[in-house]
């Protein structure tokens, strides 16, 4: 059985703690002292470890139980495998994520609203993995929204974030409101928003409810990337705080895919294959992520475009999961997820320990060009080898667990033996070499070239908060690579769940 | 002529999302582009309100229509207050004069 009390302070102790993090800091502010301030950053520590443990409660009470919908106040939550696998996410690279930036945004205009808006974002995003109704989904949907509003366009002096935000908030708001419409349209044909009922009649739907579904896809691939509705993610994830953009590529995307899976889930007893939609707009995203990304010269657009085609390898094992019932097509879905959110989380922010050193120090807020990467190995080995293990990762090389995921994902697609997914995956792997060839030159730039003007003008010491969330993250793709069983509990029980669902 | 009232509601669900969409295509003051998002929400506010009344569950549609609300004025609320940083920095509202960066 669920322990219910636990759950629920999982679910309320994010919002709880967010406006005691920003009373305490914006007090101290005030007055001019630093105490409040590191009160501030030590809470929200100690709330996300708070949150960990009483995430592992919750799961030891939920062992045996299977999944099971409970009542917080009138919304329906359910705990299941699939919000484990983002409630694991997003609290792991939370932690990390805040310890970051301690350093990176020390003495920063308006750093006790970061600290808020990031306890936040954590917190829907967690609310947004256990909703089981279509309305509270958009609910938790949009907190998480609005609450990284105010993270892309954090540095409001300067007009590229401004702008990378309203880009942002344009785009996204336009996709929410077309997931409105889709659930009003739902709702319209069976009068009512909770996902079992709606699973259980989906067959009586008809036209409204599948124009419903196409809307809910297509407003939730906004916020997923999906390649059409793209243009908002490469500048609002190069333009934001660089512990933000791993936050931002690490999970907010994948929490929108999850949002769209939830919703796709529901249609398996529907009319038509709506596998194939996800297939095809997982080979376009795919395709246009690595060409984007080849022709990118500043490295966080870069890794922001590479993001695209990683979203394209997950939606591409989701897609052989739902359409030929392939548990480890599934599986590998989610593997990639989890291992894609290490693995962007890591690169962020050793690209991000380099931007601060380099550029940020000295109060210049101009980007980071590959240029600028070059023979930065020699003044900063440590993290040029932290972010040439996640490049490597990224492009799928074998010890690291990129290569893992993108493995199991292919494999599931080689075994539903259809002639038109063996060219698919054949497709897929040969994408992934072409992305090597963005990720292999930054190994080389950072060791074999010249050191260039900025490094070598550069002087301060990473300090050890940046390093050791970054070595922690290092370690932990290294390990899941060769030691990839490690994962298999949570992710044969997200799969589980998901097709489960889809299928009986 | 005598229409029915849910039919005319759909119309004005309809032409409400169209004129957003329309004005979101060719506009480019952001204060007008934020008006814009707010006439399609209104579309799906009055679209709950429908839909609540075609299946005879008023009660939750005007609950969730009232939740659209409030969200939705908390977006307008962000979408101005960047409209304001972005015209102190930049010193106009048009977006085509923000566009710097690059594809």
């Amino acid at each position: 059985m669920i322990d219910q009390p636990l759950f629920t302070s999982l679910l309320l102790l994010p919002f709880l703690s967010a406006p005691l993090i920003y009373l305490l800091g914006r007090l101290s502010v005030r007055k001019g002292q630093d105490s409040g301030m590191k009160a501030a950053r030590l809470l929200t520590l100690a709330a996300l470890m708070a949150e960990i443990v009483l995430l592992v409660l919750t799961v030891k009470g939920a062992i045996g139980g299977g999944s099971v919908q409970i009542l917080v106040g009138l919304e329906a939550m359910r705990f299941d495998g699939i919000g484990l696998i983002l409630t694991g996410l997003v609290l792991v690279l939370g932690v990390c994520v805040t310890l970051f930036s301690i350093p990176y945004m020390n003495k920063e205009k308006g750093e006790e609203k970061f600290y808020a808006l990031l306890m936040m974002t954590i917190g829907s995003i967690i609310g947004l993995g256990f909703s089981y109704d279509l309305f509270n989904l958009w609910i938790w949907f949009e907190a998480m929204a609005i609450s990284t509003y105010f993270l892309v366009a954090f540095y409001n002096e300067q007009s590229a974030s401004l702008e990378a935000g309203i880009k942002y908030l344009v785009q996204s708001s336009i996709g929410s409101a077309l997931v409105l419409f889709g659930i009003a349209a739902i709702f319209a044909t069976q009068g009512t928003v909770s996902l079992e009922d709606i699973w259980q009649y989906a067959d009586q739907l008809g036209t409204l409810g599948a124009l419903g579904m196409v809307l809910m896809i297509v407003g939730f691939g906004v916020k997923a990337a999906l390649v059409p509705m793209h243009t908002w993610l490469p500048d609002a994830h190069s333009q934001a705080p660089s512990g933000i953009s791993a936050m931002l590529s690490g999970v907010v995307i994948e929490a929108g895919l999850i949002a769209m899976l939830r919703v796709v889930s529901m249609t398996g007893k529907m009319n038509g294959n709506w596998a194939y939609i996800l297939i095809i707009f997982a080979l376009i995203n795919i395709l246009v992520g690595n060409l984007m990304a080849l022709r990118q010269t500043e490295i966080k657009r870069m890794l922001a475009y590479s993001s695209l085609a990683h979203m394209g390898y997950m939606l591409f094992g989701f897609g052989i999961g739902f359409g030929f019932g392939s548990g480890t097509g599934a599986e590998g879905g989610f593997f990639h997820m989890l291992t894609h959110g290490l693995m962007k989380g890591l690169a962020f922010m050793s690209v991000g320990a380099l931007l601060y050193v380099l550029k940020l120090v000295k109060g210049d807020h101009s980007s980071l060009k590959l240029d600028d990467l070059n023979g930065a190995s020699r003044k900063y080995p440590l993290i040029a080898i932290c972010l040439s293990v996640a490049v490597l990762a990224l492009g799928g090389l074998p010890p690291f667990a990129g290569f893992m995921s993108k493995w199991m994902i292919l494999v599931a697609g080689v075994e539903t033996k259809n002639i038109w997914m063996l060219v698919a995956v054949g497709f897929v792997g040969l994408n992934s070499v072409l992305s090597l060839g963005y990720y292999a030159p930054i190994v080389n730039r950072l060791f074999k070239r010249e050191q260039s003007e900025v490094v070598a003008a550069a002087y301060t010491r990473v300090s050890w908060m940046m390093s050791l969330p970054i070595m922690v993250l290092t370690l932990a793709v290294i390990l899941i690579g060769v030691w990839p069983l490690l994962t298999d509990f949570i992710l044969y029980n997200g799969q589980y769940f998901l097709l489960g669902y889809f299928f009986n | 002529m005598n229409l029915p009232i849910p039919f005319i509601v759909l119309l004005a669900v309809l032409s409400l999302a169209g004129t957003g969409f329309y004005c979101l295509l060719f506009t480019r003051n952001l204060i007008k582009v934020v008006v814009a998002l707010q006439l399609i929400v209104k579309g799906v506010v009055l679209a709950f309100v429908l839909a609540g009344h075609l299946v005879q569950n008023e009660s939750l549609a005007q609950t969730m229509a009232i939740t659209v609300i409030v969200a939705d004025t908390i977006v307008a609320v962000i979408g101005l207050a960047l409209a304001v940083q972005i015209r102190l920095h930049t010193g106009s509202l048009d977006l085509k004069a923000l566009s710097n960066l690059k594809r």
